[in-house]
């Protein structure tokens, strides 16, 4: 993966700057020694390391301003940073770029029951929201795997999901306001605890743009009241296009659960040898619905899923019948990534989403595919939205098995958009998926996109290097070739 | 002037060309129903885009339709009602406060991000709609987004396109997420002795484990179901057995407002579906509003207002969303002046005459930075403003 090359000058320069950020915060929060900046060098993406130029981590949204102003007036780029858990590389930092890390802004500021919305700084955890407020029976919905480590503010990067946002909807639909820093030093307020706004959604932009339109100091999310019942199924099938059929009938009888997880034999067999759920090890696929709600309701709905998954072809169901026996269902599928881990030195997590109902065909070319790079694979797949997330084994001590795995999941994605589907379904473009980006949109859908940049950042300063596989200049992106006074097309029909 | 009438997306491309090299700007329209929300906006010629219509697939056990943006709204809740489907966003039918003969296009309703009832609890237009195709103000036909329902591929150009107005680009496909219909529907009315009360009660619901779908508050007089009280109403939503447990607790709990009655089947519809579309307020006054702040700031901004002029309102999204009505033309000074003073939100005049709209901010006025940001967004879909310039 090449990032742009670094500015010699800059880092010529690199004194000069640590000095100018000293002026503008106190000295303790930068940090320009090896050793205290070692801990900054990658995120999830653990395969790439790069040691920034050097680290701020600001204290107040006034120094956040003051910083992105100063590194805009000297032409120094900026990168973004949470807690550092993307899983595509959107906090790599730069060796010409100052990395912008939010770690002290981890203070709740206020918590509105009443409102159901909790205003927070970005830099606390996910799940600390949902500690925040749980004692009055209240939690935050979207819950990616990383939620016990990753921030609100990176969830706002990132547009973050997890395992009950068929039901509950992604960080998207779970955000009323965020207060921003554009690398202008202007500070703006997008929404609050109202809902919608009466010009462009500018929120709604801001979430999932990977940290390259603006630095999130604020967040306010709904918080919804806990469900009174949450009770899980474990249904096996003997072949995954029967599991597929039986997702789709669920949705098509009217039922939506909280959420509905599958796996397929090689990862229903390393959970099952790693924490011994239960799962039956002969299934070909096997599918968790969880559904949540009222018990009345819950347990009717259940019963109307057995109905369906039976006739679907299901060769086992199990319901769980306590809270024990529903964590005891979900313990293979959350330690899927450990328990792959145990079986082979090194994976790649994809992450990919396809229609539905191409998650059969999609199977049979993941398997042709596993034989033509000689690597195995395990898929776990969020089914009711077609999110895939296949886990690729290799062993990068052997020369060469990187690269292959490296292509592979290339392949599986570029297979994702033939079907219909797309690159990332939750963990983002990054730089893990920049360079595919033209396999899903032509050379104007990517143009647009850079412009609306432009509109934000027009020297490419914020986060660069991640998304965009080119990076055009704006004034190049801005031009337009008119033909004045001609008319171009005179077989259009007019009135 | 020359006016356009493109079939096609391709031909939307010529027309907007054409435009581009004539320098004529653009009012974009399909069936008008919505001439009137938006600033007047004066411009050369009319791109008519009812052409561009048509559900192109729909696929229930996918959740998702297709369609040409210019199908009609009822269309489409036509083909979703067919498969027990839904828009859930509860779109509002404009054809009530705007008195039109019909409720316009899917196209309209995302430019305009209209969101009715449900809007509280299973989000607005703008949560809906998965991906699109579209000319941008430059002549280009470009994508984003996707036909599936987990996607964070690029920029979410998507929430942008809603609520745009029709400024940035002019949308042909759009791909929506729908949800299975409701099997059972009720709602459950408090009477409450003032309309903070009413404002409790409506919050409340909204703080249980009885998920309601909706929630509003209908002062004293404002509707015939609040002729004598106050009153707070819930919807609950879901399969039989469920809405008549939910009912049944809630019942229990917010007896404590006051005294609790109950509305089912058909007429619960068309309740909300009433509630949805401002049908309370519609020949109540000349202007109507639509004021969205924080839930608990409703009822005080309400009072508020009318210390300063005569007009009249409900509220929907629990206290959240007022929608008023007035005769006063210095009407739009106590409301915003009052929202500001409860925290902030946004005032839209829904509906003025011309006159009036010319004269005062239809939308909430932002401040200098961030109308800066929203002009140069603009521009970066449509540099010379071609496309209903002004009407944003």
């Amino acid at each position: 993966m090449q990032m742009p090359k670094a500015d010699q000058t800059i880092l010529d320069h690199r004194h000069m700057i640590v000095a100018g950020l000293k002026r503008i915060v106190p000295a303790h929060c930068v940090l320009d020694d090896d050793s205290s900046m070692k801990a900054y060098d990658t995120d999830g993406l653990s395969a790439y390391r790069q040691m920034p130029l050097v680290v701020v981590l600001p204290e107040t949204t006034a120094q956040v301003s003051a910083v992105l102003k100063w590194c805009r007036d000297e032409g120094v780029k900026v990168v973004p940073r949470g807690a550092g858990t993307s899983l595509s590389g959107g906090a790599i930092p730069l060796a010409d770029g100052v990395l912008l890390g939010l770690g002290k802004f981890n203070q709740i500021i206020d918590i509105d029951y009443e409102n159901r919305c909790v205003v927070t700084q970005p830099g606390v955890t996910n799940l600390g929201i949902t500690h925040a407020v749980q004692d009055e029976g209240f939690y935050y919905a979207p819950d990616p795997s990383s939620q016990i480590a990753c921030s609100i503010g990176g969830n706002i990067a990132e547009n973050s999901g997890g395992v009950h946002c068929l039901k509950y909807g992604l960080t998207t639909n779970n955000v009323l306001g965020i207060e921003i820093v554009t690398m202008d030093g202007d500070i703006l307020r997008l929404g609050g605890k109202h809902l919608d706004s009466g010009a462009l959604d500018l929120l709604g932009l801001m979430t999932g743009s990977e940290g390259l339109l603006g630095v999130v100091t604020e967040v306010t999310v709904r918080i919804l009241r806990k469900p009174a019942t949450q009770r899980a199924m474990l249904v096996g099938f003997d072949t995954a296009q029967e599991a597929g059929q039986a997702v789709s009938n669920v949705i098509a009888a009217g039922i939506i659960p909280a959420g509905m997880e599958m796996m397929d034999a090689p990862a229903i067999n390393a959970a099952e040898d790693f924490v011994g759920a239960g799962y039956p090890r002969e299934a070909a696929a096997l599918l968790i619905v969880e559904l949540d709600g009222p018990e009345v309701e819950v347990n009717f709905l259940l019963e109307r899923v057995g109905d369906i998954v039976k006739s679907s072809g299901a060769t086992s169901v199990r319901l769980s019948h306590s809270e024990e026996e529903r964590n005891q269902f979900w313990a293979g599928r959350k330690s899927a990534f450990p328990a792959v881990g145990r079986i082979s030195p090194d994976y790649l997590c994809m992450d990919g989403t396809i229609p539905r109902k191409a998650l059969p065909e999609m199977l049979t070319r993941m398997a042709m595919m596993s034989q033509k790079y000689g690597l195995r694979v395990a898929n776990v797949f969020h089914a009711g939205d077609g999110n895939l997330h296949p886990l690729i084994l290799f062993d990068a001590n052997q020369p060469g098995e990187l690269e292959r795995a490296e292509e592979f999941g290339n392949d599986i994605l570029r297979n994702c958009v033939q079907l219909g589907g797309v690159l990332t379904g939750e963990h983002g473009v990054g730089i893990e998926k920049r360079d595919l980006m033209p396999e899903m949109f032509s050379e104007e859908d990517l143009r647009q996109q850079q412009r609306v940049k432009c509109a934000f950042d027009p020297n490419h300063l914020l986060n660069p290097g991640k998304v965009f596989p080119v990076l055009h200049r704006c004034a190049e992106l801005g031009r337009m070739h008119v033909h004045k006074g001609e008319v171009p097309h005179p077989d259009l029909p007019r009135f | 002037m020359t006016n356009f009438a493109p079939a096609t997306i391709n031909q939307l491309k010529e027309a907007l060309q054409t435009a581009l090299a004539d320098n004529t700007t653009l009012s974009v329209q399909a069936s008008g129903t919505k001439a009137g929300l938006g600033a007047p906006h004066s411009y050369d010629a009319t791109l008519d885009v009812s052409g561009l219509q048509g559900i192109i697939s729909y696929e229930p056990e996918e959740l998702i339709i297709t369609a040409h943006a210019a199908t009609p709204l009822a269309s489409i809740e036509t083909a979703l009602a067919e498969k027990n489907q839904m828009l859930a966003f509860e779109p509002p039918h404009v054809s009530t406060i705007y008195k039109t003969s019909h409720d316009g296009t899917i196209g309209g309703l995302l430019a305009t991000n209209l969101s009715g009832s449900r809007r509280i609890s299973a989000g607005a237009a703008r949560d809906y709609l998965l991906g699109f195709e579209a000319v941008s103000g430059r002549g280009e036909i470009f994508r984003s987004g996707s036909k599936v329902m987990k996607n964070v591929t690029g920029y979410d150009l998507s929430k942008l396109m809603c609520g745009s107005f029709g400024t940035l680009a002019v949308m042909d496909e759009v791909t929506i997420k729908v949800l299975p219909a409701p099997e059972t529907s009720l709602t459950l009315i408090i009477g409450c002795a003032t309309v903070d009360q009413a404002g409790k009660a409506a919050r409340h619901a909204l703080q249980t484990a009885y998920e309601p779908s909706a929630s509003a508050i209908l002062p004293k007089g404002a509707h015939p179901l609040s002729q004598s009280m106050d009153c707070a109403l819930i919807r609950l939503e879901g399969v039989a057995v469920s809405v008549a447990d939910r009912q049944s607790h809630l019942s229990d709990i917010l007896g404590s407002y006051g005294m609790t009655d109950i509305i089912e089947g058909e007429p619960s519809q068309l309740l909300w579906q009433s509630l949805s579309d401002g049908a309370p307020v519609a020949d109540k006054g000349n202007q109507i509003w639509r004021v969205s702040c924080a839930p608990t700031a409703g009822p005080a901004l309400l009072q508020n207002i009318q210390s300063h002029c005569d007009c009249t309102g409900y509220f929907d999204w629990a206290g959240g969303l007022l929608w008023l009505a007035t005769d006063d033309e210095a009407a739009h000074r106590p409301i915003r002046e009052a929202l500001h003073a409860q925290g902030g939100g946004h005032a839209t005049l829904m509906r003025a005459d011309d006159q009036l709209r010319r004269t005062i901010p239809v939308f909430e006025p932002q401040d200098p930075a961030l109308a800066a940001l929203n002009k140069r967004v603009q521009d970066s879909f449509d540099p010379h403003g071609i496309l209903n310039p002004g009407r944003l």
